[in-house]
């Protein structure tokens, strides 16, 4: 609805005031839309669409900056704010990382995935190769890798360095073994190589190194749904330290938004500036999150890297990249943000303009 | 411009602030609502600016049920009616300019045309000369003054106030009083509540009168 502004009129007889009942009459059902520009109110409500949208754009812009400032002028509180944020953070995107690699280490298995077929005791080593010569004919088939019963036994003394206990045994208890790598790796794939294996003469029993792979994979499983149920925990904590600083804020403004509210401030309006406000909450703790993650990355890779190698293995601690720290600022962001409006929207409604 | 309908307002269930009021109000009419503290004149502009609803009959502004308004509707009705309140309603973190240019800022108005009309009201109210003052730093009768300007630059059609000169002297008061006279006089619908009947008596604009709730007097300029 609109009521009609003043008209500018000269000073005229009072008594044009007084009461004709009828003056009701003049206004005529406006639009139910506030925004409808009356006859003569035009200049009054400037409801041109351009206007209104660069109007919305210096809000949000003047509402940016206002509300940085107001978190700058505290800047121990909001430190401390950040740093919870930042902290809830840290745990699940550290674990995160970690599955990360984990991941490429799975990858590196699959390839290492192999199957062994012993052979049977008395095999000599013409049988041996005419064997491995079948074997290759098999389909799914990468490489594979003759060790006789001498290379086996030699292998075995290395491995436990029991040189001279072997040495007292009369005959080779190691039978020959051929180690297969099959082309596709899958668990379907391998037991069926294995079953076509074990059907042929001369071999004794075949190994699949399955079953630790599987266990890994299940281990890794695990993980995966600890950090997302931690994720999603430590999520629900960030909205709620945003949530319950937004609080107080809003407590602390309270005269200001029933004021702004009285004169015809829309929900949106009052909203704004604490929705800023989260959201540079939650930039800062997810800053601060990168930095800890960084620094903490920093700090463990020289440890990490001698135990990897004291294991033969080659494993590099995994840094977050652009992308894991874009995601990472825009989540933190998101969070601080959703905190702010669940939190204004809540306590918006318990306040009314005295 | 404004029409109660057998308005009746009860809080809590028993206690009946207004009862059974039924009058009208021309447009660019300038009306004073007296009564003892506790008649029910905050209660009527309350209902006027839709910060309570009616429990009983109808409250009409320019022809519409503002009962039916729906909540999303009700700042932009808000933005067309000034209000000047008792207790001046100002922002102590800011300055006397930003608490007058609040309206503006809200419905988004261009700062230059802001700045305008900001400076205008405040040349109209006498306090030009005090725009980068802060509230704290002012009188009560020229807070009072900034509340009055904050009221009155959005140009609106309806202006309410609450006890206006609730704590000033008698020379302020009419100097206040004054300042509404100008706005009625190019065309604004003026409604002040107050319970001061020396002065009111001075001023000869049509009264109502309320006692305990209940339309007592409608007396025109006499």
């Amino acid at each position: 609805m609109s009521l009609d502004p003043p008209r500018r009129r000269a000073a005229t007889p009072r008594s044009t005031g007084a009461r004709s009942r009828g003056a009701v009459r003049s206004d005529r059902p406006a639009g139910r839309t506030a925004g409808t520009p009356a006859q003569g109110g035009a200049r009054q409500q400037s409801a041109r669409p351009q206007g209104q949208w660069r109007s919305w754009l210096r809000h949000h812009r003047a509402m940016c900056l206002d509300s940085l400032r107001r978190l700058i002028r505290q800047p121990v509180g909001s430190l401390l704010t950040m740093l919870a944020i930042a902290i809830a953070l840290v745990l699940p995107s550290a674990l995160w990382l970690s599955l990360d690699s984990a991941k490429l280490v799975d990858a590196e298995l699959d390839a290492s995935a192999t199957l062994t077929a012993y052979l049977d005791k008395g095999v000599d080593e013409a049988q041996a190769q005419r064997i491995l010569e079948a074997i290759e004919a098999q389909s799914n088939i990468a490489s594979t890798r003759l060790i006789t019963a001498a290379e086996g036994m030699a292998e075995f003394q290395q491995a436990l360095g029991l040189d001279d206990a072997l040495a007292r045994l009369e005959t080779n208890p190691l039978p020959a073994s051929v180690v297969i790598s099959p082309q596709s790796p899958s668990p379907e794939a391998m037991t069926a190589l294995s079953e076509r294996l074990t059907a042929m003469p001369g071999i004794a029993e075949v190994r699949l190194d399955l079953a630790w792979i599987e266990r890994l994979r299940q281990l890794a499983e695990v993980g995966r749904r600890v950090t997302l149920a931690l994720g999603v925990l430590f999520g629900l904590g960030v909205l709620l330290v945003v949530g319950n600083t937004i609080r107080l804020a809003v407590e602390n403004r309270r005269k200001e938004i029933e004021v702004v509210t009285l004169i015809g401030a829309t929900h949106a309006f009052v909203r704004r500036p604490f929705l800023y406000s989260g959201a540079w909450y939650g930039l800062g703790g997810g800053l601060l999150a990168w930095a800890l993650l960084t620094l903490g990355s920093d700090w463990l890779s020289a440890p990490v890297a001698s135990l990897a190698a004291s294991y033969g293995a080659h494993y590099q601690l995994p840094a977050l990249g652009l992308a894991g720290s874009t995601i990472l600022l825009s989540c933190s962001t998101l969070l601080g943000w959703l905190g702010a409006w669940i939190a204004v929207s809540r306590h918006l409604a318990g306040i009314k303009p005295r | 411009m404004i029409a109660f309908e057998h308005v009746g307002k009860r809080y809590g269930g028993r206690f009946e602030a207004l009862s059974n009021i039924d009058f009208r109000v021309s447009r660019g009419e300038m009306v004073f609502l007296t009564g003892h503290s506790g008649a029910g004149k905050s209660s009527l502009l309350r209902l006027i600016m839709r910060l309570e609803r009616p429990s009983r009959g109808r409250v009409l502004v320019a022809g519409h049920d503002i009962d039916k308004l729906h909540s999303s509707q009700l700042p932009f009705y808000r933005r067309q009616i000034g209000v000047v309140f008792q207790d001046h309603q100002l922002l102590f973190d800011r300055s006397i300019y930003h608490n007058v240019a609040l309206p503006l800022e809200i419905r988004g108005l261009p700062p230059r045309d802001t700045a305008r009309r900001v400076r205008a009201a405040l040349d109209k109210v006498g306090l030009l000369h005090r725009e980068k003052a802060l509230p704290i730093e002012l009188s009560g009768g020229e807070q009072q003054r900034v509340g009055i300007a904050r009221a009155v630059v959005n140009k609106p059609a309806l202006l309410l106030a609450d006890e206006p000169t609730g704590n000033l002297d008698p020379q302020l008061s009419a100097d206040i009083m004054g300042l509404f006279e100008d706005f009625h006089r190019i065309g604004t619908t003026v409604m002040i509540a107050s319970h001061d009947l020396a002065l009111i008596a001075r001023l000869r604009h049509r009264t109502l009168r309320l006692s305990e709730g209940r339309l007592v007097g409608d007396e025109e300029a006499a």
